[in-house]
């Protein structure tokens, strides 16, 4: 993505303004977002007793929203797409047309009451804020023709059959169910949201002004019936019920009407029943997967499926294509993606004895370490005792950790695939091809080379750029790599002499 | 299958030239100590500690690193890959094809160019990827950069 001043060697080409409509939107958005000046010009204003300042703040506010349409232009030349913004500082976008990636839309609530969709254009860089591409709004129903043209000159172009109108063509891979909601209580967005919520109205000072009112002090009261502990238990119960309504209305709002589509060469994501959302990804830019498995997700046999593709970020809401489903959905729709179904579902091969030993180790050093230090205040000031059973808690945390963390542990090398699963409280299992693969690196600490074993590193531009095997013995380091990417091993510098102790130092 | 070590070693002017590099923050530190000393020289026992732990410093990282580095670090180029190894408490071997890569750049820091070393990165696509050659004789690095430039079909795919 390049930043240049704007060649008129294109010559011809009209530069367009966004839909009209967006001069009721962006004035909404801008006094949203300036909401603190807003509040200030309101303070001058009753402090200085002058009603003006707030009118002028308001005013330039609004007028800056108004501005902001009238100097957004953008066009679609023959070689490249541009975008002309900014009111006060003049800028120019310029994306190749041959580099544009994937396409994506999204909507808003107020966007969707006015017919009115984001569309985002992504290119192999990685962009974000003020260099990506988004052209806030166009009408809705221009959306599919644009996104034909848009991709019409990427690589993601296969045929005049291969850009249908979105939303018709395809084989449709999943579609969001009900029983998908049973996965939403377990995550933490509603509890966060609860404390965000809090969080804010104690900033604002709303709960000291909730303080003397009488609600509070009846609720006070019945809390002083109940005594501590059942007020402790009703206000868990209340915090937990709060957290899984907000949990799962958030992921029925956000999912409820979730489609992944497979179009030849191209992958429709639709979701969402108030914000709508719908990207476009080119398939010939997929190099792979990763599974991800919550630990809460996992005890319920849930997955989540993260594409890894070049040109979409590695993590978050940009390379997920399904939220927390059942696992066997999960695994067919990326067995079906990547035409791999054994890198998908086939066996691990375990790192051994002395991985499962270094797991150990790691999981227990936190116990270690803090009985220590109760041992130690024991001696000196003393403890108190609750602390011991609290260790023995965390210990037995720990030992679930290091058996799970060791259990998962394992790699699937061959048909050119990498497969490599970790972890426990989010076990993934990541699978890359080899074709996406342009590096290797065998890293090994101190600790690693007393115990003979390794990390291989895979470098590949796609999804989070670097996919690491812990712990595998190191002699095996290099035939996996050498099993994924031939190329390893017809360097001058393979043996194949099975005799690594001989190694020269 | 395993990979033999690379044959190349870097410059022998590169302990020296990472010794002295390392030795700069060090000096800092210890004119500091001096001031310090000079200023208000009580307690006794603090400043010893303090000099104790600048020259543990010093003998760590400004004589035994380098020359462990210089023990580790290796390289070579193939007419497919580029292969280097580095580090020295955790040490890495990295391999990366020369079909693949996408730029060679040269760099050359102030003391680099005194002793006439010179760094060679060669990147690929993935940021996980960047093969690195340090402290090579300058001639060596210019011979390095246009046998991998040769190679390399630079410009022609994408390489992602």
């Amino acid at each position: 993505m390049t930043q240049a001043a704007g060649p008129d060697w294109l010559g011809g080409q009209e530069w367009i303004r966004l839909s009209p409509r967006m001069l009721l939107v962006h004035p909404v958005h801008e006094v949203l977002r300036q909401i603190p000046v807003l509040i200030g010009s309101l303070v001058l204003g009753s402090a200085t007793g002058n009603p003006v300042w707030a009118v002028v703040g308001v005013g330039l506010i609004v007028g800056y929203g108004l501005a902001r349409w009238f100097t957004t232009t953008y066009r679609i030349g023959s070689e490249e797409v541009q975008l002309r913004s900014g009111v006060l500082q003049r800028k120019v976008l310029s994306v190749p047309r041959n580099r544009i990636r994937s396409v994506s839309t999204d909507a808003r609530l107020l966007h969707r009451v006015l017919g009115l969709t984001v569309l985002r254009v992504s290119t192999g860089q990685e962009a974000a804020g003020d260099t990506s591409f988004a052209l806030d709004a166009v009408p809705a129903r221009e959306v599919p023709a644009l996104r034909a043209t848009l991709l019409a000159e990427s690589p993601a172009h296969i045929g005049p059959a291969g850009i249908g109108p979105a939303g018709t063509s395809g084989r449709v891979l999943a579609r969001w169910q009900l029983s998908w909601l049973r996965y939403s209580p377990l995550t933490f967005t509603g509890l966060l949201m609860i404390a965000g919520t809090f969080g804010v109205l104690s900033q604002a000072g709303v709960l000291a002004a909730l303080r003397d009112s009488r609600a509070v002090r009846a609720g006070t009261g019945l809390f002083e019936a109940m005594g501590a502990v059942g007020s402790f238990l009703v206000g868990a119960a209340v915090i937990l019920t709060a957290s899984v309504a907000l949990s799962v209305s958030q992921s029925l709002l956000t999912y409820a009407n979730l489609e992944l589509r497979r179009d030849a060469d191209l992958l429709h994501l639709s979701n969402g029943l108030l914000r709508v959302r719908e990207s476009t990804f080119d398939m010939r830019r997929l190099r792979g997967g990763s599974l991800r498995e919550p630990l809460l997700v996992r005890l319920f046999g849930g997955a989540r499926l993260d594409a890894v593709m070049t040109g979409v970020a590695g993590v978050g809401e940009a390379s997920q294509l399904l939220p927390p489903c059942p696992r066997r959905t999960a695994e067919s729709v990326l067995a079906d993606l990547i035409s791999e179904p054994d890198a998908v579902t086939g066996a691990v091969t375990p790192h051994g004895s002395v991985a499962t030993r270094r797991r150990w180790n790691r999981a227990m050093a936190l116990p270690a370490v803090v009985a220590l230090v109760l041992v130690v205040l024991t001696a000196t000031v003393g403890a108190p005792a609750w602390t011991w059973p609290a260790l023995a808690v965390l210990v037995l945390f720990s030992a679930f950790l290091a058996v799970d963390r060791s259990r998962s542990l394992g790699h699937r090398v061959g048909g050119g695939w990498l497969v490599a699963r970790a972890g426990s409280l989010v076990r993934r299992r990541d699978c890359v091809s080899a074709a996406g693969i342009v590096g290797w690196t065998v890293r090994q600490t101190v600790l690693q080379r007393r115990a003979g074993v390794a990390t291989l590193i895979a470098a590949t531009a796609a999804g989070v750029k670097r996919y690491e095997v812990i712990d595998v013995p190191a002699d095996l380091a290099w035939s996996m790599a050498a099993v994924t990417s031939p190329w390893v091993g017809a360097t001058r510098w393979a043996r194949n002499q099975p005799d690594f102790q001989l190694r020269s130092p | 299958m395993d990979l033999d070590e690379p044959t190349h070693r870097p410059s022998p002017k590169a302990p020296m030239v990472w010794a002295l590099g390392a030795a700069i923050p060090w000096l800092f530190l210890v004119v500091a100590q001096a001031v310090w000393f000079a200023v208000d020289p009580r307690p006794t026992w603090l400043h010893v500690l303090a000099l104790l732990g600048t020259v543990l410093g010093i003998v760590v990282f400004v004589v035994v690193v380098p020359l462990w580095r210089y023990r580790v670090h290796r390289w070579d180029v193939d007419p497919t890959a580029v292969y280097t190894r580095s580090g020295w408490l955790t040490q890495e071997r990295r391999i990366a094809p020369i079909s693949r890569v996408q730029t060679v750049d040269t760099h050359r820091g102030p003391l680099d160019r005194v002793f006439g070393l010179a760094n060679v990165t060669v990147t690929t696509a993935s940021s996980a990827g960047a093969v690195r050659i340090v402290a090579l004789d300058a001639d060596v690095a210019d011979r390095v950069v246009s046998r991998l430039t040769d190679i390399a079909a630079l410009g022609g795919e994408d390489a992602t």
